[in-house]
């Protein structure tokens, strides 16, 4: 059978001031028809690029060094910007990775689904519209007629990807690019998204390359996965395959990094005394005005215990109070309630003495953004110990202890990796010796490999320092491997508070159960 | 647009209003003029003074003489000049009917030509005709206005002769004379203004075009047409619009510099001269004035925006 798209002995680069930097080597890849490819990588992995180049959408300083890039008999390096206007949408399509950006906030829905149509199937507006709502209605959108008339801030990321995917299979193309559909959406969302790729995909047949850093959530939509390690590909099997027998080195180092609820990585009990307990806490951001009604709490009067050297995870959805929670206990956020820690109560932010602050550190997602760019290592790490009087000669010792060299104390923030500015961040939070660190979605930012490392880090400095964590994340395979007790969160309210082990026991809440039933297990 | 929204954007305006006319009743009393000394002259008796002060009440309490005034104000009345014995309010409208015609004209030109000129610079970025449209956009922005209105006024009323030099002629009563009188100080006005509204309009519309949902419009197989006119243009439109509503408190306030050279007899002008002289009811009135035109030019401005951006309308 000949493939509908093919590319073969590609190579690329970027120029750079330093010279040419080689992003994608000698890439052979076939995509049958009807058939789905998943293509598996870090970030840096050059799988982005591959998209680009087959979208014919390469920056300014990319060099083509060799091999071809063919959509059916059609060589798509020679097309001019012409007959690229044809191809892009009508015969390959492409689904982007945030929904929430990729569409026009000054344009109506029916508008930018319209434009498309009209655009590649040359129908009439009226006609166009009629299909719209058609298709609209087809990806499971309730009410498409008036989800037409609405703006995309008017929709949830959810149903804007939706529209989006209704755009790119309303043009009837050859292939469609799938670049990360899922990585900007809940877990739950996400999965929803998965369902209905796979429900189109098996009505209309498409073939699809499907890009994804989640080998997990590869193999379940997959026919076959690929694997790119640094612009190299490295593996190519069946989706069954690639986890019962990973070939390559680096595929089997993707595979152990995969985080599976069945591993346990802690194995010892918490001690008895309670280090924090925090009773009917309600976090709430702006009032009511003239016209306008008070939002919503963020979080509404909930509690919680973290005794010694416990991990407690806190699990939800984005908007589910998790970090407004975390906020309020760092006394970040204002909150009303009652916060017991070390016989001290506290019921406000003032309430909150030095040795609290302390004691109780937070960790937060972004390093970029938690990192001052223009402050070096040292100084960053120097100032909680200034503050809590640490000495400055500690410096080489914190960063030997997040497994970094001591020379990286003259460095600046921008020149280390974003795994590396996170173990920055967990050495500046474990600087003022806290009893409890709140690490806020630390992992989400990085890579599957990266994130185990950091995960074993902080398991490690649990070990040294006894230590308890608060764990907030969106990853409930992650938190079902480390944690002892599990609280979830939905909409402000805490639907569930469980010892790890009672996670498979039918009393769940059924939100947890739909989370669970969510989160993508390997295949094989 | 909801209708929450609309009237709390009124209210809002309305209140600033109101703070501005505390404002510049407050600025009146602490001047160092006297109504009555400025009415009676230098040789009035202290006796009639006296009278004149009480039938005025200039001794009543600061809270009732503003009652007194924004009651008359909210009827139109806004007093008699102590200069010329004429009722002010009439003469200040006057006055800035004649400003606002030549800003109105000015931002229309200037909309006209730096839009335009803005994205064309965008799309060519880099190349010549970029290069060249920024040098003259950074000559317009650099040069004082009175150095460009001379320059101006040199070659195309002196050297050339085509437009009359100074003065007003309202376009209602000869509409063609009207034009040409108006010409010079509307194309010194927009030379200034095109110059930071290109820019702007430059820079925004290179954000927009490296934005997410442009990539995605490119990539849906639309031509390059519809991706700048549907898709970019309107965003990038957006800020262009708050600065617009800044210009126009500038040529309310700053134009008295074009009116003096071309010898228009705006607000500009008007309040100067009733500065000059201690005319308290022309200062007030001068001022309240400009100050609810800027209110009122903003509210539009947010009007404007709201029409552009679905996003405000509900927040």
């Amino acid at each position: 059978m000949t493939p509908v798209l093919s590319i073969q002995n590609y190579t690329l680069d970027y120029i750079s001031s330093a010279g040419p930097v080689r992003v994608l080597h000698d890439i052979s890849l076939e995509i049958g028809p009807g058939e789905v490819l998943g293509l598996v990588g870090e970030s840096g992995s050059g799988k982005s690029s591959l998209a680009w180049a087959l979208m014919r959408h390469l920056p300014e300083n990319a060099r083509e060094v060799a091999g071809s890039l063919r959509l059916g008999d059609i060589d798509l390096q020679r097309l001019s910007p012409g007959e690229l206007t044809r191809i892009r949408g009508r015969r390959l399509g492409m689904v982007f990775q945030d929904p929430s950006t990729s569409l026009n906030p000054t344009l109506t829905i029916g508008r930018q689904i319209t434009e498309a149509l009209i655009q590649h199937r040359g129908l009439k507006q009226r006609d166009a519209s009629s299909l719209a709502v058609n298709l609209l209605g087809h990806v499971d959108l309730n009410n498409p007629a008036a989800i037409m008339r609405r703006y995309p801030h008017e929709i949830s990321g959810g149903e804007k990807q939706r529209v989006i995917i209704a755009t790119a299979f309303g043009c009837r193309p050859d292939v469609i690019l799938f670049d990360e559909p899922t990585t900007a959406l809940d877990v739950i969302t996400g999965a929803r998204i998965l369902a209905l790729f796979a429900r189109l995909r098996r009505e209309t047949g498409v073939a699809a390359l499907y890009i994804s850093h989640d080998l997990a959530l590869v193999t379940r939509v997959a026919d076959r996965v690929a694997v790119l390690e640094r612009g190299r590909l490295v593996e190519q099997a069946p989706a069954a395959d690639i986890f019962r027998a990973p070939r390559h080195a680096n595929t089997r180092a993707l595979v152990d990094a995969v985080p599976r609820p069945e591993r346990r990585l802690v194995h010892d009990k918490p001690g008895d005394q309670v280090v924090l307990a925090a009773s009917d806490i309600e976090v709430r951001y702006g009032s009511g005005r003239l016209f306008r009604d008070a939002p919503p709490p963020a979080t509404k009067k909930i509690g919680l215990e973290v005794r010694g050297g416990e991990i407690l995870g806190l699990v939800g959805e984005s908007g589910s109070g998790k970090s407004s929670m975390a906020r309020a206990l760092t006394g970040l956020a204002r909150f009303s309630g009652k916060i017991t820690f070390d016989a001290h109560e506290i019921h406000r932010m003032r309430d909150m003495n030095a040795a609290y602050r302390r004691d109780v550190q937070i960790i937060f997602q972004h390093p970029d953004a938690s990192l001052n760019p223009r402050h070096r290592i040292d100084e960053i790490l120097s100032r909680p110990l200034k503050l809590y009087g640490g000495h400055l000669a500690n410096i080489p010792r914190l960063l030997e202890q997040v497994r970094l060299p001591a020379s990286y104390a003259n460095r600046w923030p921008h020149q280390l990796s974003g795994g590396e500015k996170q173990r920055i961040a967990i050495a500046r939070a474990f600087a003022a010796r806290p009893k409890l660190v709140i690490c806020d979605e630390i992992t989400a930012p990085l890579d599957v490999s990266v994130q185990a490392q950091i995960i074993e880090l902080l398991l490690a400095l649990r070990e040294e320092t006894g230590t308890a964590f608060l764990f907030i994340t969106h990853d409930l395979n992650l938190i079902r491997q480390i944690a002892h007790r599990i609280a979830v969160m939905r909409r402000g309210e805490m639907v569930d508070l469980l010892p790890v082990e009672d996670f498979d026991a039918d009393h769940v809440h059924p939100y947890t159960r739909e989370l669970m039933a969510a989160s993508p297990v390997p295949v094989g | 647009m909801s209708l929450a929204w609309f009237a709390r954007r009124l209210m809002l305006m309305v209140y600033t209003v109101i703070v501005v006319s505390m404002l510049v009743f407050a600025i009146t009393q602490i001047l160092p003029a006297d109504a009555a000394q400025s009415l009676l002259g230098e040789n009035a008796t202290p006796e009639v003074l006296a009278a004149l002060r009480t039938r005025l009440g200039l001794g009543d309490p600061a809270w009732l003489q503003y009652g007194r005034w924004a009651r008359h104000v909210f009827t139109g009345d806004f007093g008699i000049s102590m200069r010329t014995s004429l009722p002010v309010g009439p003469e200040m409208l006057a006055a800035l009917s004649r400003s606002l015609l030549l800003a109105v004209s000015a931002i229309l030109v200037t909309l006209a030509i730096a839009v335009p000129l803005g994205v064309v610079a965008a799309l060519r970025q880099g190349r010549l005709t970029d290069t060249g449209v920024s040098l003259i956009a950074y000559l317009g922005v650099s040069l004082p206005e009175f150095v460009t209105a001379t320059l101006l006024a040199l070659l195309l009323a002196d050297t050339w002769h085509w437009l009359p030099a100074t003065g007003y002629v309202s376009p209602l009563e000869d509409f063609g004379d009207g034009i040409r009188h108006l010409a010079l100080p509307v194309l010194t006005v927009s030379l200034i203004l095109v110059a930071h509204v290109m820019r702007m309009m430059r820079s925004e519309t290179l954000d927009v075009l490296k934005s997410d949902y442009i990539r995605a419009a490119r990539l849906k197989g639309l031509p390059e047409r519809t991706v700048v006119f549907r898709h970019a243009l309107r965003n990038a439109l957006l800020p262009v619009v708050t600065i617009i509503a800044l210009d126009v408190g500038y040529l309310l306030g700053g134009i008295i510099v074009i009116e003096e050279i071309f010898a228009i007899p705006g607000i500009g002008r008007a309040l100067m001269v009733a500065i000059t002289t201690r005319d308290l009811p022309s200062i007030q009135a001068g001022a309240l004035i400009m100050a609810a035109t800027y209110a009122v030019t903003n509210t539009l401005a947010d009007m404007a925006y709201a029409f552009l951006d679905p996003r405000i309308r509900y927040d």
